[in-house]
């Protein structure tokens, strides 16, 4: 083999790579367009939730399926008392609490004990769904809707799984005990089992970065924008993927992913699978493709439900440090849903599932962030080596930073015109500018830590590093 | 290397650049409407005031505001919706005449012919408040002929909450109710109704109705507050479906007349056991102390979901009961009854 052999293979691989890199990004872009669109048409055709409706609600609660919050808690006793006080308050016709300590370190047992008046109490378990041991259920005797289980370290599926063993009613919503529920997020989470004939397993809702708002005693107070940038990233990203992404696929029946901050399951169905697993640090992605998969092979009729209204506040990582381990986890977490499921992948059997869903999990998570970050180093190394039409190099630019802040931009617009919950025009021009701003190093940092996910999970990594908090209030 | 032509790529850049600089003028021009309506929060404040205002001095017999300038229809029915919340007989019925001079009801039921079905909903709402004979004579339109399935739920859930919702065979003809299977707001529709049409929801008992709507219909009646349907809910309790007897005794339950006692403790040892915990309820919402023995017995059916129920019920029914001492509950892989349960 001669050296121009050599140099033809290896820029005929440059070129090959260069192209797979720019038509994976396009695609994306493009799907993203598309979600963009559908989103808007059903942001604009929608029904608010009507006052009639709520007003009979209301006047029969029975009708109004009781529902059981699960909050998983590990370490939290500096702000169990707080929260669980807010989950307690929310507008409901009839809720149950169950808080589940994962074998805290710290003194949170201790305080809900204090704070609530809680007692030893013997409580069936109607399913055993956690591999760990359960050392007592604890009563209050100030609020009966709330259960404490004391349990061993499992990590929050095997504590979430625990909680729903103990739950009674037919449906569970299963959050983050550091979760701020809107008032009447439960409500209108549940909205959708109102009209439903039977069909409905799960309700997703919107989701927002709480960094930079005003939180007392477990509830929003003020809704602002975090002055520091990495959360303001963190807002566009959040509203990209519930405002855009998750409005279009629930739209289009291709709702792969409900929140691990926020869920509403019907119990049954989550039992019946064996509730989350606990072998992956993606087990949201996991139980709702599990779901799928479940509901598929059984041939039965069922639907998936988002709510776009927000219904939950999260403290999102305030800088780099511990947004790279939450970015690693969640590809780590596709990656392995992918590979558990992958029977799924075209498979007809699974309708648009297999044919739709999974192959763009396939591409926005294990194709996307190579080939993005791989195209910013390959296209313009090619182009300047004359190995492809400069204007391709350029194309690719456009398409994934202009494009891309396009995108952006439309989430941002799509929210003011529809929800208004920016609280004025000055922080719509931060989240803006936040927008742009994202594609020069934020989004070429994250692609990397997803990088490091697909490492993590070729190495089988299961350590999981809880995401540094600096609490609600603090920028 | 070429492998799509330049042209391809310059098409690229300049959609994606066309598409980013659409979507950045539309976003700036929400940002500019945005500021502007923050710099004029005060002065919109002062409008809806002097709108306010002027309804409450017309409904008292005073003269209209001479300047009106800025009364959009918009603001001026803002103002009613609010005004009328804190107004009550005649007072409101004036507002309400008022409202209708000056054009406001007219624009709603414009409004309510509009192709966008949101639009037509939000008018829906509006025809609600208002409450006139020509506003229900829109709604039941709406109700009756609107293209949107959707929309003309939306209306009859407007005509029950102003209790002109139709007779309930129509209403359940119109909504096409009988076609699916029920939602929890085809109960509360119907619930709503029972009051004004109870001989109707009888009468239409004897129709051959699936057991599903059947049960509907007899959970209705519980909400009917009247003792003379006992005898229907009690013919219900011995019918041949599940489903039926259990909203028999769910209606029992509601009416909490302890005319029902004998066939409620009787339910006690039905062979669904999805019956058992509605009769298990329903003798704790009518305080059966005669029941316990029964359901003490219950704390050993092989379904868990009953056993839970009937603990539950102890400790309401039997002061004496001691939770501590009770039998374990084990679980098993029993149907699931949570709904009922």
């Amino acid at each position: 083999m001669t050296w121009s052999v050599v140099q033809d293979i290896a820029a005929n691989a440059i070129v090959a790579v260069a192209f797979f890199c720019f038509i994976v990004v396009f695609l994306r872009n493009m799907i993203g367009l598309a979600q963009l669109l559908i989103a808007a048409w059903v942001f604009a055709t929608r029904i608010e939730p009507s006052e009639g409706a709520r007003e009979l609600w209301q006047r029969y609660a029975d009708l109004a399926l009781p529902i059981t919050m699960i909050a998983p808690a590990y370490n939290e006793e500096l702000s169990i008392v707080e929260s669980v006080k807010a989950l307690l308050a929310l507008e409901y016709p009839e809720h149950e609490v169950i808080v589940v300590n994962d074998g805290s370190k710290d003194d949170t047992m201790g305080r809900l004990i204090a704070a609530f008046d809680m007692y030893p109490c013997e409580r069936t378990q109607v399913a055993q769904l956690q591999q760990t041991q359960i050392r007592q259920t604890y009563a209050s005797r100030r609020f009966p809707n709330l259960l404490v289980v004391d349990k061993e370290n499992g990590r929050k599926a095997d504590a979430a799984n625990a909680g729903l063993g103990f739950a009674r009613t037919p449906l569970v919503c299963v959050i983050d005990a550091d979760s701020i529920i809107e008032p009447d997020g439960l409500l209108r989470a549940a909205e959708p089992f109102m009209h439903d004939n039977g069909r409905l397993v799960a309700v997703g809702g919107a989701i927002r970065v709480a960094n930079g708002c005003t939180v007392k005693g477990g509830s929003l107070q003020k809704i602002d924008v975090a002055k520091a940038l990495v959360p303001r990233f963190q807002v566009v990203e959040y509203m990209r993927a519930f405002l855009t992404a998750r409005v279009a696929n629930a739209q289009t029946g291709t709702l792969m992913l409900i929140s691990g901050a926020f869920g509403l399951f019907r119990r049954s169905t989550l039992v019946e699978i064996g509730g989350y697993r606990h072998d992956t640090v993606g087990e949201d992605l996991e139980l709702v493709v599990h779901l799928h998969r479940h509901l598929r092979e059984q041939k039965r009729d069922y639907r998936f439900a988002f709510i776009p209204d927000i219904v939950c506040w999260t403290e999102a990582p305030a800088a780099l440090k511990g947004l790279d381990n939450q970015r690693a986890r969640w590809q780590q977490g596709s990656l392995e849903t992918l590979v558990r499921h992958r029977r799924m992948m075209f498979n007809p059997r699974y309708g648009r599932i297999g044919l739709l869903a999974m192959p763009h999990i396939l591409l926005e998570d294990v194709l996307g962030p190579p080939a993005e970050l791989l195209g910013y180093l390959v296209l313009p190394a090619a182009a300047l080596l004359g190995l492809l039409d400069p204007m391709m190099a350029v194309a690719f630019f456009f398409v994934s930073i202009v494009f891309g802040t396009g995108l952006s931009v439309g989430t941002l617009a799509l929210e003011e015109q529809q929800l208004r919950r920016t609280p004025s025009a000055r922080s719509l021009i931060r989240i803006g500018w936040a927008a742009l701003l994202e594609n020069f190093g934020y989004r070429q940092i994250n692609l990397w830590y997803r990088i490091q996910g697909v490492r993590r999970f070729l190495k089988k990594d299961s350590t999981w590093a809880a995401v540094p908090r600096l609490g609600f209030g603090a920028d | 290397m070429k492998i799509f032509s330049s042209g391809l790529y310059e098409t690229v850049v300049l959609g994606s650049a066309a598409m980013a600089g659409v979507v950045v003028v539309i976003f700036l021009l929400l940002v500019l409407r945005r500021h502007l309506a923050e710099r004029q929060v005060d002065a919109n404040k002062r409008i809806d005031a002097a709108i306010t205002r002027s309804y409450l001095r017309r409904v008292a017999g005073h003269r209209p505001e001479t300047d009106d300038t800025g009364w959009t229809d918009e603001r001026r029915l803002a103002a009613v919706s609010q005004i009328q919340a804190l107004l009550r007989g005649g007072e409101r019925d004036r507002l309400m005449q008022i409202a209708e001079l000056d054009g406001l009801l007219a624009a709603t039921v414009r409004r309510s012919r509009r192709w966008r079905r949101s639009e037509r909903v939000n008018a829906i709402r509006l025809l609600q408040r208002f409450g006139s004979e020509l506003c229900i004579a829109r709604l039941r339109e709406l109700m009756a002929r609107d293209r949107s399935p959707l929309v003309r739920v939306e209306a009859a859930f407007a005509l029950a909450a102003a209790h002109a919702l139709p007779p309930p065979r129509e209403t359940m003809r119109i909504l096409r109710m009988t076609d699916r299977a029920p939602s929890r707001l085809d109960s509360a529709l119907l619930r709503a109704s029972v009051p004004d049409y109870r001989e109707q929801f009888v009468l239409l008992l004897e129709d051959d109705l699936p057991p599903v709507w059947r049960a509907q219909l007899i959970d209705a009646l519980g909400w009917s507050g009247d003792v003379a349907v006992i005898p229907v809910l009690e013919k219900a309790a011995g019918d041949e479906d599940p489903e039926v007897r259990g909203a028999a005794l769910r209606a029992a339950a509601k009416l909490g007349h302890p005319g029902a006692r004998e066939w409620i403790m009787a339910a006690l040892r039905d062979p669904d056991a999805n019956v058992r915990v509605q009769a298990v309820k329903a003798s704790e919402a009518l305080g059966l102390r005669d029941a316990v023995p029964q359901i003490r017995d219950l704390r050993e059916d092989s379904q868990l979901w009953v056993r839970l129920r009937a603990e539950q019920a102890l400790e309401a029914l039997d002061p004496g009961y001691d939770t501590t001492a009770r039998p374990p509950l084990a679980p098993n892989p029993a149907p699931d009854l949570s709904n009922c349960a």
